[in-house]
């Protein structure tokens, strides 16, 4: 029972930064109905930015999540001009493999900076981890979690107590009545993929400052665990990203206490197939692009 | 001819494999992040027949074509009506599931002094049939680009055929096709089956190519590369994917001065280019443009 409750724990730590990198991924698809696979590397890069900045200047950890999230925020940008807005209409397939060929650049230009394969990154907190009776959490997952819950309540004022927000949901209803309501289409697109890649480097630095190193391999798997907790969440629905991430941490935690990792990884991937061949009444399987 | 090019046409050949597969998917209307699976299907069957089963390549190599076309199907069934991105994170996940299957796979068998087989992530050694053969290098280029030529021959015969324009009908507007009498189902399970069977044959000569395979050399890099050689070389004609091939594997090998930046230069092509020509450097207006010249 002790087992089940800390995994229960551990994995809503997980399910938390889960969550996070859903939510950009979702908001991206959401306004653009494309799936960006320079999402993570542009976290990545953004993370790379910091750790190349601390280990030139040793700066305090603020910075480095202002530099980790600006530095993600950059490439975003650069990633949703010469990627997604030459193909706003049709052209999924090209946008996709333009975002690709990007996540090589940013890929090597990572590597370039700092060649080696691993550079240790300050610790969030120093200290042990917290105990309550018997289950231990980290302090770090506190953060997390907590930073998760913030993100999303003041995305949720953007998105619903605000201007843009309402031109952010009304192009994701209907881009061509949007524009024909005077919204423009390519800002709010830009403004959102900005937003997006500043929520997906703050996910980041806290994921680099948790595990106290970073690798090139966080862009490859941010890119792949968004992707699987937004769909797991169905498609496009921020509600939804934000379960997803929850139950795909869950359900990691679970399944790696109780079958190891590779096993682990094979049940998320045979969960999201068959949910995708069944296709429950939650994933609407006719909006994708 | 160097040892140096004959690798390099080498490798140009096995990946155009691969890279067609996942053209005729995309030509058929559909993104797959899959291929890269029935790859390795092919390179471990093919592997298993000769090294541990004593098979001859050719009859190893049909039936690496024979298991890559049933495990596409397998995955082709219950997702055939899946559309755009969800087929993409379908094939996706069907692939990866693979990939940790052959990271598990774990059977070897003793032969003279060492054993030989499937060792999970340590990965699959002395797959050595054209060095026990004597065939050389030269001998195998030849061969794998005879069969790629035979393979072009097939895809531009059914270019030209009712089949062909069938194809481009599904992919166009599969609704459409469907309200035109064509078997929408049937054919795209065909598709995916003779993709994967494709696929499965790169994959059993890379296996004979390299003597060594592992898990690794399956994950989902190879899959978006596959893919994207195909939209870069242009949706327009079967030489579509290969001129991406020759391009990313010619261009990488050829600009070695630029080591270290290489990516940056070609993965910023490679999004300019698409800007311009969203379906590939040999798309369907210019296909159409060449043939009325010829």
């Amino acid at each position: 029972m002790i087992d089940f409750l800390q995994n229960t724990l551990d994995g809503l730590a997980l399910g938390s930064s889960y969550a996070l990198l859903a939510l950009g991924f979702t908001l991206i698809f959401g306004v653009l109905r494309r799936a960006n696979l320079a999402y993570g590397p542009a976290i990545m890069l953004g993370c790379y930015c910091a750790t190349w900045a601390y280990l030139k200047t040793g700066i305090g950890l603020l910075f480095l999540a202002l530099i980790a999230v600006a530095g993600s925020t950059l490439a975003g940008v650069y990633v949703e001009r010469l990627c997604f807005a030459p193909h706003r209409k049709g052209a999924a397939a090209a946008a996709m493999v333009a975002s690709f060929a990007l996540w090589m650049q940013f890929e090597e230009l990572a590597t370039l900076a700092l060649p080696r394969h691993l550079y240790a990154f300050p610790a969030l907190y120093a200290g042990g981890p917290l105990s309550l009776g018997r289950l231990t959490l980290r302090v770090e997952s506190l953060v997390m979690l907590v930073a998760a819950i913030l993100v999303c309540a003041a995305l949720w004022r953007i998105l619903y107590r605000s201007r843009f927000g309402t031109a952010v949901r009304a192009v994701i209803d209907s881009p061509a009545a949007a524009e024909l309501s005077g919204i423009s289409v390519s800002a709010v697109s830009l403004q959102v993929f900005a937003l997006a890649s500043a929520i997906g480097g703050l996910a980041g630095f806290l994921i680099v400052s948790g595990n106290e190193q970073v690798t090139p391999m966080l862009g490859m798997w941010s890119t792949l665990k968004g992707m699987l907790a937004m769909m797991l969440g169905g498609l496009g629905s921020l509600p939804g990203a934000i379960a997803g991430g929850v139950a795909l941490g869950l359900r990691e935690a679970h399944s790696q206490w109780y079958l190891g990792p590779q096993l682990r990884d094979f049940i998320a991937y045979l969960l999201l197939f068959v949910l995708l061949a069944v296709r429950p009444p939650w994933m609407n399987t006719r909006s994708a692009y | 001819m160097d040892e140096y090019a004959i690798g390099v046409l080498t490798n140009i050949g096995l990946f155009s494999f691969v890279a067609l597969s996942a053209w005729l998917l995309l030509v058929a209307g559909e993104l797959s992040f899959g291929q890269q699976a029935f790859f390795g299907v092919g390179a471990y069957a093919a592997g298993i027949g000769t090294a541990m089963l004593g098979w001859p390549l050719p009859l190893a190599a049909l039936a690496a074509m024979a298991l890559g076309a049933a495990a596409a199907a397998l995955v082709g069934l219950p997702t055939l009506r899946l559309r755009g991105l969800y087929f993409t994170m379908a094939t996706l996940a069907a692939a990866e599931m693979l990939r940790i299957l052959f990271e598990l796979f774990h059977w070897q068998i003793a032969l003279g002094d060492e054993r030989i087989g499937p060792d999970g992530t340590q990965g699959f050694r002395g797959i050595r049939w054209m060095l026990e053969r004597g065939i050389e290098p030269l001998d195998f280029l030849a061969m794998v680009w005879i069969l790629l030529i035979g393979v072009m021959v097939i895809f531009l015969r059914v270019e030209n055929s009712r089949l062909g324009a069938t194809l481009r009908a599904l992919g166009h507007d599969p609704e459409l096709a469907r309200s035109a009498g064509i078997d929408v189902d049937r054919l795209k399970l065909g598709v995916v089956a003779a993709g994967g069977a494709l696929a499965a044959l790169g994959g059993a000569l890379f296996a004979h190519h390299n003597t060594y395979i592992e898990p690794r050399n399956f994950d989902i890099m190879l899959g978006v590369h596959s893919l994207a050689y195909g939209l870069i070389g242009g949706l327009g004609t079967a030489f579509g994917p290969l001129l991406g091939v020759v391009l990313d594997i010619g261009v990488l090998e050829a600009t070695r001065s630029l080591q270290g930046y290489r990516m940056i230069v070609f993965g910023g092509l490679v999004a300019v280019l698409l800007v311009f020509r969203p379906r590939g450097l040999l798309d369907e207006r210019v296909v159409h443009w060449i043939r009325s010249r010829a």
